[in-house]
């Protein structure tokens, strides 16, 4: 029998309270609840087109969510993923006239790293902020995204406009540049494979390497980490910098395997997702692809539940939100050996 | 630059420098008592939103501000609830504020607004004081802000005053340095923070009605941009002093009024490097200040009865 001490029951009746808010929403936009979600579930995840529109959305966020997650272990919060991801993106795609000549098996990989270091770079900028000078995290981070937005801005008008110079966006990356789709007939390109490997490449460096264990320490316990030798600010400027690296990928992924080319707002809100994606993965490599798939079709879903009812897209955000205040309560339950 | 652009910098820079202010004065107090709520933008863009719905639908500014004070203590109580009565780690209870208010002022204003593009808000109006607002220079600079503006500066200077001379401040710095000693002579950690992070988002829904109602008419998604970040490094770099924060939010106000002003000035400059100046400018003010001897002892730590 679970008996819920006091803590854990009111933090259930504030779910609770959460669902109904959503309910209320849905009732406030005068649309059935029970219809809207049918066409989240059926538009996100049950229909071959929306399967495949949420595969492809989960590339970035698995890629960022990985990020986030690698962060947040260090007790280190990267909220500027969004950031570093353009400007990943960004430093490939001006590194991308030098590579195009080159055979594809050659280019393509060149490629991908350039938009990682793009990303590592944004991310190490936060990273010294923080190590060197104590600044917080969080709000340098944000002030990047902010930074970044407006370089890109200036890049597309700039230097990296198409040669028509028409319209603020780069010019297409070359064939031999780009991810080549799997599926013929969906938009799913070998970035899944990217994400993938990206996985397999977090989970061993958290779950099997030195480094990975000092991460955790210095999350948990800052002070014994010190004192098992561990130096906090190196952990700090090294895990914004892995996570910034991961971030840049999604980018240059994002470009190279979907959109081809750079324009505005092309990854907007990634960010703030990937860390809900990371949250709800308890900030486990291998569960991340999991819970960024489950994103994925929510704004799916959601796209689907804009167009086909009253029910405005933002509602997606509350959803997250309710998500993020979900994994807190799960963080105090009682854990099952207690019972 | 001549007297007339200074004071024109100036007098913009009071009106930009407000919703930091107001959200600043409210995280200070939040600081001070332990809470760290990194969620401001997200209240912000919940008090930016009430503000213009409530406007439009009282006829008044008043009516919008009234309901951006609400809609904040409330995402301001939630916030304590989850980091005070909860105890769960107070920043990942703050990200969740910025999902929500993101996502409820988002659907309020298309679920509203969406296809009725001019709807005329009723704004603050600029305060008259007739020959005093007409003076040169210092008419402009003093007196023909909004009323809400005093009202900013007037709580900026009462903080300081509860912060560092009453009963009640030394209460609030009790519960945010040493909970335990505060504990031990019968003050309720728990009910005190809870109280100032109520007061923490409610100040910032003002900054952000003061954004939408005063500064700005109207509502755009995303329009806080940032600012309630900003709020949170004006609060470290003037350490936690009410007073500080006065002048660092008129720092960036003038920063932010000033890459405006500049930019007709430097058409070979790209504008975008004026637009990221008081981001630029927060990122050094974060630098500058931070491993300072004012921070809260017990910041973003619950408090746990032995």
């Amino acid at each position: 029998m679970l008996v819920l001490d006091r803590d854990s029951r009111v933090a259930l009746m504030a779910l609770a309270a959460c669902a109904l808010l959503l309910l209320g929403l849905i009732a406030l936009a005068g649309e059935s609840p029970l219809r809207v979600l049918a066409i989240l579930i059926g538009d996100g995840f049950l229909t071959r087109a929306g399967l495949a529109d949420a595969l492809v959305r989960s590339i970035p966020l698995t890629l960022t969510g990985l990020g986030v997650a690698l962060s947040f272990r260090a007790g280190v919060f990267n909220i500027g993923v969004d950031g570093q991801l353009l400007i990943g993106a960004a430093l490939a795609m001006a590194c991308a006239p030098i590579l195009g000549p080159l055979p594809s098996a050659l280019a393509l990989p060149l490629l991908l790293l350039a938009g990682t270091l793009g990303g590592a770079i944004w991310g190490g900028i936060a990273g010294i902020l923080k190590a060197r000078f104590g600044a917080n995290e969080i709000i340098a981070t944000i002030m990047l995204n902010y930074i970044a937005i407006q370089m890109v801005s200036w890049l597309i008008r700039g230097p990296l406009q198409e040669p028509m110079g028409i319209f603020p966006r780069s010019e297409k990356l070359t064939a031999s540049l780009r991810l080549p789709i799997l599926f013929d007939g969906t938009r799913l390109s070998a970035g899944l494979i990217v994400a993938a490997l990206a996985c397999v490449a977090v989970w061993f460096l958290v779950a099997r390497s030195r480094y990975g264990y000092a991460l955790t320490v210095t999350g948990k316990n800052a002070d014994a980490a010190r004192y098992g030798g561990i130096q906090p600010a190196v952990i700090a400027f090294s895990v914004l910098c892995l996570s910034g690296a991961l971030a840049g990928l999604a980018g240059i992924v994002e470009v190279s395997g979907l959109h081809g080319r750079l324009q505005e707002g092309f990854a907007g809100g990634i960010g703030i997702t990937a860390i809900a994606v990371a949250l709800l993965a308890r900030l486990s490599p291998l569960w991340v692809p999991v819970a960024a798939f489950g994103f994925a079709g929510l704004y799916v879903g959601s796209d689907a539940i804009a167009r086909l009812t009253a029910v405005p897209f933002p509602l997606v955000h509350v959803i997250e939100g309710t998500i993020v205040l979900a994994f807190l309560v799960l963080q105090i339950m009682p854990k099952a050996k207690d019972l | 630059m001549d007297l007339m652009l200074l004071t024109g910098l100036l007098a913009s820079g009071v009106r930009f420098a407000m919703p930091l202010l107001f959200a600043a004065l409210g995280e200070t107090v939040g600081q001070k008592s332990g809470v760290l709520n990194v969620g401001l933008e997200g209240i912000m863009l919940v008090g930016a939103f009430l503000a213009v719905a409530f406007s439009v639908a009282t006829g008044s500014p008043w009516g919008g501000l009234l309901a951006a004070t609400l809609g904040g203590a409330a995402m301001g109580l939630l916030h304590g609830f989850f980091a005070v009565r909860l105890k769960v780690d107070q920043i990942v209870s703050g990200l969740a504020l910025i999902l929500l208010g993101l996502g409820l002022s988002g659907f309020g204003y298309r679920l509203i607004f969406a296809g009725h593009q001019s709807i005329r808000v009723p704004g603050f109006e600029r305060l008259d004081l007739g020959p005093l607002s007409d003076l040169p220079v210092l008419g402009p600079l003093l007196f023909s802000h909004h009323l809400l503006a005093y009202v900013g500066i007037f709580m900026a200077v009462g903080l300081w005053w509860i912060l560092t001379r009453t009963g009640l401040g030394l209460t609030i710095r009790a519960v945010g340095e040493n909970p335990k000693a505060a504990d031990s002579v019968g003050i309720d950690v728990d009910k005190v923070r809870m109280r100032c992070a109520a007061f923490g988002g409610a100040m910032a829904g003002i900054g952000g009605a003061y954004l939408s109602t005063a500064q700005l008419a109207g509502f755009v998604e995303d329009m806080v941009a940032g600012r309630g970040f900003i709020a949170i490094a004006c609060v470290v770099f003037a350490r936690w002093n009410p007073l500080g924060v006065l002048a660092v939010a008129l720092i960036f106000g003038i920063a932010d009024a000033g890459q405006i002003r500049l930019q007709p000035f430097f058409p070979q400059i790209p504008y975008q490097f004026f637009i990221i100046l008081p981001y630029v400018l927060a990122l050094v003010a974060l630098a500058g200040s931070a491993k300072s001897a004012s921070l809260p002892a017990a910041l973003a730590q619950p408090y746990r009865k032995a």
